[in-house]
């Protein structure tokens, strides 16, 4: 049995319109965030999940953190249903929602880790140990004293994740936890996020709609669109599928090379750079390669990878997302 | 146990965020101060103008005055959770952190809000009671001073179940409703009166719906050594229970809201 297990997961909202002319009453129209979504996880896995805005995500989360109850389907975590017996459950899990906190917002915020150990009934030895460890992973030693309001979001984002830690949680839900972080700071909760992973095994489940952090942690990616999973695998596997353009910037050491390529494959300028996009399915890249030879002797070039953003973007259009 | 001192410490934690801002707590203070004064004001000027309403002198007045101030505030003060922040920990999403907490909703709730600057108005309650007291010559036997901290404290329970109602709502529609607070504060600009100045309709909400009657007037009553509406003296112990009748009733409902709770936004 797999440490999550979901199967068959249902859940639609009714959504009151607004009050149309000449009609009573508003209508109601019943949206359908879910339609039967199943996967597995396994312990200490580290899984993405993405998908458009709108398309399930977050009820999925809210549903295995046991803050939504699903109206159909089921759902175990390590053996636990998620809604049922809520207190007990919740002990097992932490739970990071990127744009709200879960901390005290005037305080200082090792004032609230010591509430959350209250909260969480953590003794006291183990509470000092973690807390000990989690700051200096997170480089939180400094900031104890200072209220939450005085952070800025990569210190508050790291904040937050210390506390979701504190009770040493076997499940991690982050929700969009790298939104509006600087380029630094993405990378040191990546790392933060892989060492946690590493050292004590924690089953690691995001969201996101920054492929970076799928590409620098996740070993695997669910796509969820209108509700249903329309792919779950290895990551290369998707941007395979979904590999589409590609582009090449040649530089000729002779002025004007003359180029024999097939029509699908479109040529521009850039000043004395020559760029190509062709798709690698139509035109495979090692003929591209002997095609380029042929017209002069290159003084440089460059492959630029696939932009991952643009990429599921095309993905998303060619599922009719 | 755990929970009270979680309480205890949820408490002075709010109270520290709220003196970050020391002057705007210091103004908003002497606010309620003159805000519960005025009300104060309308009782004074009805006993200086009247003296008697019915058969309920002007210390009486200031009586039950007080016993609705004392008891209207100390909800306020502990429970501001649910008697004011409630409907905005729903817009904001917090109830969703309370939710991923191995700790009761409720008991998250109550611990979520406090409101300090109350203590003025409950203040004003005070003074109005030792007033009262005074005026109305009320012989304190340990028997009345046990039936005034029953009735104070089965107050608050009932008013505290009556913003649950306001809350059970928000739960459902994610926007607070206006009409509970006809009970709420209505209920209290209402029941600092003697309940039988009103015509039988008012005094009946007051009895069945919303018991101020049983929980307030009922114990103030018998304090003052009035003929207790023709009931036995024993009742003026148990119908303030009433308070805590409700107070159980939307506890049980508040959780079965929470059920069907679906959470705002991502």
């Amino acid at each position: 049995m797999s440490f999550i297990e979901v199967d068959d997961l249902k859940k639609s909202f009714i959504v009151r319109k607004k009050r149309e002319k000449g009609k009573l009453f508003r209508e109601k129209q019943t949206v359908e965030a879910l339609k039967g979504v199943s996967f597995e996880v396994e312990k200490g896995d580290l899984v993405g999940y993405i998908g458009p805005n709108g398309a399930g995500k977050s009820t999925t989360v809210k549903i295995l953190s046991g803050i939504l109850t699903p109206d159909g389907g089921e759902a175990s975590v390590g053996g636990r249903v998620p809604w049922q017996d809520r207190k007990e459950y919740v002990k097992h899990i932490g739970v990071v929602f990127g744009q709200r906190s879960q901390l005290w917002w005037d305080v200082p915020i090792i004032d609230s880790y010591s509430l959350l150990k209250d909260i969480y009934k953590i003794s006291k030895s183990d509470y000092e140990s973690r807390l000990k460890e989690l700051s200096e992973a997170l480089q939180l030693e400094e900031l104890m004293r200072t209220p939450l309001r005085l952070l800025s979001l990569g210190q508050r984002m790291r904040a937050e994740l210390c506390g979701s830690l504190l009770h040493r949680p076997e499940l991690l839900f982050l929700d969009e936890p790298t939104i509006g972080l600087d380029a630094v700071s993405k990378l040191a909760l990546r790392d933060f996020l892989k060492w946690e992973n590493r050292e004590y095994g924690t089953t690691i489940m995001l969201t996101t709609h920054d492929m970076e952090d799928i590409a620098a942690l996740c070993s695997r990616v669910m796509v969820l669109g209108h509700g249903k999973k329309l792919f779950d695998g290895k990551l290369p596997d998707l941007l395979e599928k979904f590999d589409t353009i590609r582009t090449v910037s040649v530089k000729y050491e002779t002025d004007d090379p003359v180029l024999d390529m097939p029509e699908s494959v479109k040529t521009g300028r850039n000043g004395d750079e020559i760029v190509i996009t062709y798709s690698p399915k139509e035109f495979p890249t090692p003929e591209l390669l002997k095609a380029l030879q042929n017209a002069g002797k290159i003084r440089e070039m460059t492959l630029q990878p696939e932009n991952i953003d643009h990429l599921i973007a095309s993905m998303y259009k060619e599922m009719d997302l | 146990m755990n929970t009270v001192k979680l309480y205890i410490r949820s408490m002075s934690m709010l109270i520290k965020s709220q003196l970050q801002y020391p002057l705007s707590f210091f103004m908003q203070t002497i606010a309620q101060l003159i805000m519960e004064g005025g009300e104060m004001m309308a009782v004074i000027l009805i006993v200086n103008r009247f003296e008697e309403v019915q058969e309920w002198t002007g210390g009486d007045l200031f009586f039950f005055f007080g016993m609705m101030s004392v008891s209207f505030y100390l909800t306020e003060l502990f429970g501001r959770g649910i008697t004011g922040d409630f409907p905005s920990m729903v817009r904001s999403g917090r109830l969703d952190t309370f939710l991923v907490r191995p700790r009761g909703v409720l008991t998250q709730v109550i611990c979520g809000g406090v409101d300090p600057r109350r203590i003025t108005c409950i203040a004003v309650g005070v003074a109005a009671l030792v007033m009262g007291s005074r005026m109305s010559a009320i012989l304190w036997t340990p028997l009345k001073v046990l039936a005034l901290t029953e009735s104070i404290a089965m107050s608050c329970l009932l008013i505290m179940g009556l913003f649950m109602i306001e809350a059970i709502f928000c739960i459902h529609s994610v926007k607070s409703v206006e009409l509970v607070n006809a009970l709420t504060y209505g209920g209290r600009s209402a029941c600092q009166y003697p309940i039988d100045i009103y015509p039988r309709p008012l005094r009946m909400l007051f009895t069945v719906i919303a018991p101020f009657a049983l929980t307030l007037h009922v114990p103030a009553a018998w304090i003052l050594g009035k003929p207790l509406y023709g009931l036995p003296t024993w009742t003026a112990f148990v119908t303030p229970l009433s308070g805590i009748v409700v107070f159980v009733l939307m506890t049980f409902l508040f959780h079965r809201g929470i059920r069907f709770y679906r959470s705002t936004g991502s």
